[in-house]
């Protein structure tokens, strides 16, 4: 990590030392032109002047352009071409007309060979910096990461290199400090700061068996962590290398000017060649043809449409990575605009996805406490979140007997679960079935006399399991899944905007309708299988493009079918390689968050690539007709690349 | 199988294209990002691929491959 900050501030030093070097020379050199040439003033003969331009450009342009030339003739020679081969061409001919000098008739452009490639070296100097501010997030992101931790050895304390922590270590982090790599809390309890991973605010509480995120931020206890994941496994570096590699993804509008980068050096090769020509036979002495033709050699700038895309894609995806919304391909950015319907997945999006238990109406003799011993131990066996609602609650209830010992769970024999209908079984010698309506239906138990109440509870947005002895209900709990604060807020303000929200999920329609107007969305695509998801997705995309909104562990599918899929969930608990974007965070307003992060850096992508287009079209017929001077083309091309780097680094201002 | 490689030398954006061109054409390699600011590229390769081949393709446009993970 800290070999790659290292790289770039190599890069930026030695743009400074090279810029700095060059420019003693060619003040001087600078001097003397505007005496002689603008001026008329004659210090020496011609021959003495041309002379003395050339030493002093000989170290600016072979010394401290070294490196471009070189790169730019490697490029010409080997076809790969590259921005440096243009302005290698341009500054050696440039040079090589000084020499002719003593041979020929000829204009002498040497002096203005070693000022271009000063300015050019002062706007990469500049670029680079520029750069460096753009990547300002992601590096940020590198330097989060605490460098020592304290490790328990034995019974001993000692202190020592992140990179010698080993998986297994238990860490100690006292109040105040970095948590220095993902682990899980096995002693202690403490409030840890995580904004720096999911851009929530809000301090999270852990306790032991807790997972905990490396260099997030300890508050107020002590913390006994045992590393689980170190170095390039962590989930700070998956974040890291995820955000790196979207950065190098296309966005589709680049396309045409990828093409044109592609083929845009060895066609400014030609074209300068056909300006020299062309104004050698329109009757021009060499000299001007040639100042032309390095005038159009140097004015050429792909650069500043090769980083149309990319740089604003980097500062828009770091700003997201500051506040938990990673873009994972930038093609997502570009969709986003023309989606029309947002789709959300009910559990653990709209709502926690954290059941509990609400309501228990008991049916005849049964007791409240002989419900939910029947009911918990047939739902032990089962994995679902319900399942699970109700076993929690029995334990609640009866103050951790269940929990102690198993022998107060009843044992059930012929255990079945009825898949997205709910479960049966026998304890002793009766039968047990504890499930929805459709469940009952199948096993002719009638509700008379509970349908209100079942009815009652849907109407609530609660999911109803009925429960049966033999043929008889003898009860009905009502588990609810709490919408999440601001998800009525966030949905909204979407409405707001004019898109089409639908909720979809599993549950029965009168459930679902419960839920979605809590929150304000009036399409329901209720009683859905899980694997059913991608397959309602596409029936919505062929009324519009559709965003889909799911969690990325039971979703895949429905996300990756979906124009662009949103992925999210808190912290560690998410899938991460789901989705076109992630949320590393739960609150829907972080959707809100995505479409704007995508919708600025999209307009912002095409901005760039405007003045880009423009600025070539405009400024390479200027050269060719000859209106421009070599070190006036030379200063334009800086500026452009200028240009485009700071427009995307001005995308921060937004308020996202 | 997805690579990280750690570029040296490039400068600008026909310089990420280049790398990307010569990394396509190796042989057994699918997928290919560069990201010329990060200085890195991400490429899908299948176990035949060796770094060395990832180096060479790297070198052939003209920059340096400094490390392969």
């Amino acid at each position: 990590m800290e070999n790659k900050e290292s790289i770039e501030d190599r890069e930026i030093r030695t743009w400074k030392s090279k810029l700095l070097g060059a420019w003693i020379f060619v003040v001087p050199i600078a001097i003397l032109m505007v005496f002689e040439r603008l001026l008329g003033i004659m210090i020496f003969s011609s021959n003495l002047m041309v002379a003395l331009l050339l030493i002093l450009g000989f170290p600016v342009v072979f010394i401290f352009g070294f490196s471009t030339i070189k790169s730019g003739f490697r490029g010409l020679f080997t076809f790969y071409f590259n921005m440096d081969s243009l302005i290698a061409l341009g500054t050696v001919i440039a040079y090589l007309t000084g020499i002719l000098f003593f041979f020929m008739e000829v204009a002498d452009y040497s002096g203005v060979s070693s000022m271009i490639m000063a300015i050019f070296i002062t706007g990469k100097y500049i670029e680079t910096k520029a750069k460096g501010r753009a990547s300002q997030e992601i590096k940020k992101l590198l330097e989060l990461g605490a460098k020592k931790a304290r490790v328990l050895r034995g019974k001993e304390e000692i202190e020592i290199d992140i990179s010698e922590v080993k998986i297994g270590d238990v860490i100690i982090v006292k109040p105040g400090e970095k948590i220095p790599t993902d682990g899980i809390v096995v002693k202690g309890e403490s409030a840890v700061d995580e904004s720096m991973v999911t851009g929530e605010s809000i301090p999270n509480d852990k306790l032991k068996g807790s997972n905990v995120i490396g260099a997030t931020v300890n508050q107020d206890g002590i913390l006994y962590v045992k590393a689980t994941k170190i170095g390039k496994d962590t989930f700070l570096a998956h974040i890291i290398d995820l955000v790196e590699e979207a950065q190098g993804t296309k966005v589709p509008i680049q396309k045409l000017a990828d093409k044109i980068t592609g083929v845009f050096v060895p066609i400014i090769l030609a074209l300068a060649v056909l300006t020299f020509g062309g104004w050698m036979i329109l009757g021009n002495d060499v000299g001007r043809s040639i100042g032309i033709a390095i005038s159009v050699l140097v004015i050429a700038c792909p650069c500043s449409l090769g980083l149309a895309v990319p740089i604003s894609l980097m500062v828009g995806s770091g700003m997201g990575a500051k506040r938990g919304i990673l873009i994972r391909k930038g093609e997502a950015i570009q969709t986003m605009k023309e989606v029309k319907i947002i789709l959300f997945d009910k559990t653990g999006t709209i709502t926690k996805g954290k059941p509990e238990v609400t309501d228990i109406k008991t049916f005849g003799k049964t007791s409240e406490r002989y419900l939910l011993e029947i009911s918990a131990s047939l739902e032990k066996l089962s994995e679902h979140p319900i399942a699970k609602a109700i076993v929690n609650k029995a334990n609640l209830l009866q103050g951790g007997v269940l929990h102690k010992g198993a022998k107060k769970y009843k044992s059930v024999k012929g255990f079945k679960i009825l898949r997205g209908r709910g479960v049966g079984g026998k304890i002793g010698n009766k039968s047990y079935v504890i499930g929805n309506r459709l469940l009952m239906n199948e096993k002719n138990i009638s509700l008379k006399g509970i349908e209100k109440f079942v009815e009652k509870f849907e109407e609530e947005g609660k999911t109803t399991m009925i429960i049966s002895e033999g043929k008889n209900v003898i009860g009905a709990i009502g588990v609810a899944d709490a919408v999440k604060d601001d998800s009525k807020r966030a949905i909204q303000y979407l409405n707001y905007k004019g898109y089409k929200t639908v909720m979809i999920t599993g549950d029965n329609e009168r459930t679902a309708k419960a839920i979605a107007s809590q929150v304000g969305i009036k399409e329901v695509i209720a009683n859905v299988l899980p694997e059913d998801k991608a397959k309602k997705v596409m029936d919505l995309q062929r009324r519009a493009m559709v965003a889909f909104v799911g969690d990325g562990i039971n979703d895949a599918p429905a996300l990756k079918q979906a124009n662009v899929g949103i992925a999210m969930g808190s912290g560690t608990d998410i899938a991460i390689e789901a989705g076109d974007l992630v949320l590393v965070k739960s609150s829907l307003t972080g959707v809100i968050q995505a479409i704007n992060l995508s919708k600025a850096t999209f307009s912002k992508i095409k901005q760039n690539l405007f003045w880009a287009f423009a600025y070539n079209v405009v400024a390479i017929p200027l050269a060719v007709a000859g209106i421009l001077h070599p070190v006036i083309a030379e200063i334009a091309m800086a500026l452009s690349s200028i240009t485009v780097v700071s427009n995307a680094n001005l995308l921060r201002r937004k308020r996202i | 199988m997805k690579k990280k490689i750690l570029i040296e030398g490039m400068h600008c954006a026909s310089c990420g294209n280049n790398v990307e061109k010569s990394l396509k054409k190796v042989p057994g390699v699918s997928e290919v990002t560069v990201n010329v600011m990060a200085k890195k590229g991400f490429v899908e390769v299948d176990e035949k691929v060796s770094d060395e081949e990832l180096k060479k393709a790297v070198e052939r446009a003209g920059y340096k491959a400094v490390e392969i993970n």
